[in-house]
């Protein structure tokens, strides 16, 4: 092995967590050294200028770390497909980039029903507004202030996206109901920023962003956290945090191109691999005084693995709506149904999410919904009257955080450094999946008030007859309110070693039922913020404290 | 998980330049089988008027290279596939090649629905196909050969304020968030 590195902090992941802790770590002087298993992501690598760009993404562009195969993924067995990226950027490099926030009401689950695991979170939604704010300053966000269905939130970086024929046809239903709706914010520049272009209404987000409109960590935050002098290191996977005498020490990584062993130590340790990658790393981190991994006497490293639940509904309409140009998947939202309504026979609530389609191939491969045209005589009629007048409605719900959901480890696979695979078991709860019925029943109502629907398609409940989309990976690692409820306490510092901290949407406590990266980085910038000012505290711990004792800010 | 997962190297973007090389009887089978799924007419061309098989061509997996990204179209099995359909495949009426293709559809069922879907993928990228979809189609008027450099921000259509306007909702406030009766979802 290599000599050893010395860091005040070590972050390992450079996602939408890590990125956005050694950015805010650095600004305040912290000595930082970042592991990141995959590679940069050049630009030239995205499929945006290829003849083949809608087929790629059913290749190297996958969402799918094991349908992709790159060398810097690792692969996941068990009965769900989590989709993640590994690079600097982290999944940010391939994510919606859609922004909202989570609402008040989803810090109080445990007091309004408490359900399968739900616990209350430790903080308020008003105790991360200001942590929203700094990170939406930070990477960029197109808002339109005023939407009547959320607190304020401040003026975004650019005006809102463009909603385009898409976003009026489905305005025009919600409004002929009287619903809620408003224009999606999305972490997307509309006016120019840093070295970043202007999105150029493009419509292949969900592929990336070549020109770095999309707010990922590789654009946004690391070019200021290098500046600063973060220690990024790419190729890095990491084997096993290290620990002694009931604090972390650091970790050990090897290089993936060439095999060698280095070691970093470090005072703090912070883990931002995501939902996924974070409880493989502690369980992988098993040692002495800590036999069933690190952070995990309780055994919930791991539980409460969330996805949302999801119904995709594609509606196609008389009339030219030209999906393939603007914000592919944040168009529009309606929040109607978002809050319990016990009446309807399940808890917590949906938002409807409407979003655009691809290009001519995805429209004759069946949209969303495998709705595909046929071979043969009745191909062009059925694409002409299906091509570019199409409308996504995304039913999304939030999940319960179940205990036997989880992520363990499988010894039979093992990845290219021959490290243990990651398992996951998901089954949606029962709860769920009538929520998710109620909200494609509302969907279409939407869709059928907007008026001229000739076609309809739905992939039905995901993860009731296959295993549904693992899009947003939450919870593994929750904060909570005692050591026998949660991993971390309120600022996300594990209950079983006071130097190790989570800090990626692992520590979410509940799901919400929005997109959740704007969420779990400004819990990752809170996160920052409490290392920073409360370094010499927590070095002096020998046990954790609780919420109630914890030094704050 | 499939056993053959293998993380050792990453998919060529854009596929494998420059492409294996079909026979001409080769060519003559894929073009016919394309043909018969996507006809052209109404404005359009056919599949092989517009070299869906130089797309084809870059995306099966050439000999020494492992089919293991979408398609899963390997070199040699894949040529030995259309070599056994061969001219006398292209020689059937189209009625017959119809049924002959409704026959691979059952019986390979995995196999067309990967040949179908590259197809699919293959003609709608060509210039000739966009051109036609430019000209014939209303909702595809302003459609571009790929999402990169132009984008579409030149005509995009804004937020209707009148529909902003009469927006409503309201959300619940953290001091209002209290217990709900659980035993009228239970009912």
């Amino acid at each position: 092995m290599s000599a050893h590195t010395e860091a005040d902090v070590l972050v390992i992941g450079a996602g939408a967590g890590g990125a956005a802790m050694c950015k805010r770590l650095s600004d305040g002087g912290v000595k930082v050294v970042c592991l990141e298993q995959g590679p940069w992501m050049h630009q030239l690598q995205h499929a945006h200028f290829y003849d083949a760009w809608e087929m790629e993404r059913r290749r190297g562009w996958n969402w799918e770390p094991n349908v992709r195969q790159l060398p810097e993924d690792y692969p996941i067995t068990g009965n769900a497909a989590p989709q993640m990226m590994n690079g600097v950027g982290g999944s940010t490099l391939h994510y919606a980039g859609a922004w909202p926030r989570f609402k008040p009401v989803d810090f109080r689950k445990g007091t309004e029903h408490g359900l399968e695991g739900t616990i209350d979170w430790p903080i308020s939604y008003e105790e991360l507004e200001r942590y929203y704010a700094i990170n939406d300053a930070e990477i960029g966000v197109a808002r339109l202030v005023g939407d009547p269905g959320n607190p304020v939130s401040p003026e975004g970086w650019g005006s809102v996206c463009r909603g385009h024929l898409v976003g009026h046809k489905m305005a025009s239903g919600f409004d002929k109901l009287g619903w809620h709706w408003w224009p999606a914010a999305n972490s997307v520049l509309t006016k120019p920023k840093d070295n970043r272009l202007a999105c150029n209404d493009c419509g292949f987000c969900l592929g990336g962003c070549p020109r770095g409109s999309i707010s990922s960590t590789d654009v946004t935050y690391w070019p200021s956290a290098l500046k600063n002098g973060v220690d990024l290191r790419i190729n890095a996977r990491v084997e096993q945090i290290d620990a002694k005498n009931g604090l972390a020490t650091g970790a050990t990584y090897v290089d993936r191109l060439t095999g060698e062993r280095h070691e970093v130590r470090a005072r703090v340790v912070v883990v931002a691999a995501n939902s996924i990658g974070t409880p493989r790393l502690l369980l992988l981190s098993a040692q002495k005084g800590h036999p069933d991994g690190l952070a995990n006497s309780n055994g919930l490293v791991g539980a409460h693995l969330m996805f949302h639940s999801w119904a995709f509904e594609d509606y196609w309409f008389d009339e030219p709506l030209e999906g393939f140009k603007g914000p592919e998947p944040g168009v529009l939202y309606c929040q109607e149904f978002y809050d319990t309504d016990p009446s309807r026979g399940f808890v917590n609530g949906f938002s409807l999410q409407v979003g655009t389609a691809l290009g001519p191939a995805n429209s004759a491969l069946g949209t969303n919904t495998g709705h595909r045209a046929p071979w043969g005589a009745g191909h062009r009629r059925f694409f002409n009257d299906h091509f570019a007048r199409h409308a996504l409605v995304y039913v999304q719900g939030e999940d319960l955080p179940v205990r036997t959901n989880r992520v363990t480890l499988d010894k039979n696979v093992k990845d290219t450094s021959g490290l243990p695979a990651a398992h996951v078991h998901y089954v949606l709860p029962e709860n769920d999946r009538k929520l998710i019925e109620f909200g494609r029943a509302r969907g279409r109502e939407a869709a059928e008030a907007a008026g001229g629907l000739i076609d309809y398609a739905s992939t039905g409940v995901c993860a009731v007859n296959g295993p549904g989309p693992g899009w947003h990976i939450m919870g593994t690692c929750r904060m909570g309110n005692t050591p026998e409820d949660s991993v971390t306490n309120k600022y996300n510092q594990t209950w079983d070693v006071p130097n190790l901290f989570i800090a990626d949407a692992s520590s979410l406590t509940t799901g919400a039922a929005v997109n959740p990266t704007s969420t779990l980085q400004a819990v990752a910038v809170r996160c920052a913020e409490y290392i920073k000012h409360r370094h010499a505290d927590i070095l002096a711990q020998k046990k954790t404290p609780s919420n109630a004792t914890a030094p704050g800010f | 998980m499939s056993d053959k997962v293998d993380f050792t190297t990453p998919p060529p973007l854009g596929g494998w330049l420059p492409g294996i090389k079909f026979t001409d009887r080769q060519t003559r089978v894929l073009n016919a089988f394309a043909d018969e799924l996507i006809p052209g007419g109404d404005g359009f061309p056919a599949p092989s008027e517009v070299n869906v098989i130089g797309f084809v061509a870059r995306y099966v997996a050439p000999k020494g290279q492992v089919a293991k990204w979408f398609p899963f179209l390997a070199e040699e099995p894949f040529k030995a596939w259309l070599d056994r359909l061969g001219d006398p495949f292209v020689k059937l009426t189209s009625k017959e090649r119809v049924e002959e293709i409704k026959a691979i559809e059952e019986s390979e069922v995995d196999l067309f629905g990967r040949l179908r879907d590259t197809l699919y993928y293959a003609y709608y990228s060509r210039p000739e196909v966009v051109r036609a979809i430019n000209i014939n189609l209303e909702a595809g008027r302003d459609y571009r050969y790929s999402p990169q450099p132009f984008g579409y921000s030149d005509n995009m259509r804004e937020w209707d304020k009148v529909l902003l306007s009469r927006v409503r909702g309201t959300y619940k406030r953290t001091n209002e968030v209290v217990g709900v009766d659980l035993k009228e979802i239970a009912g």
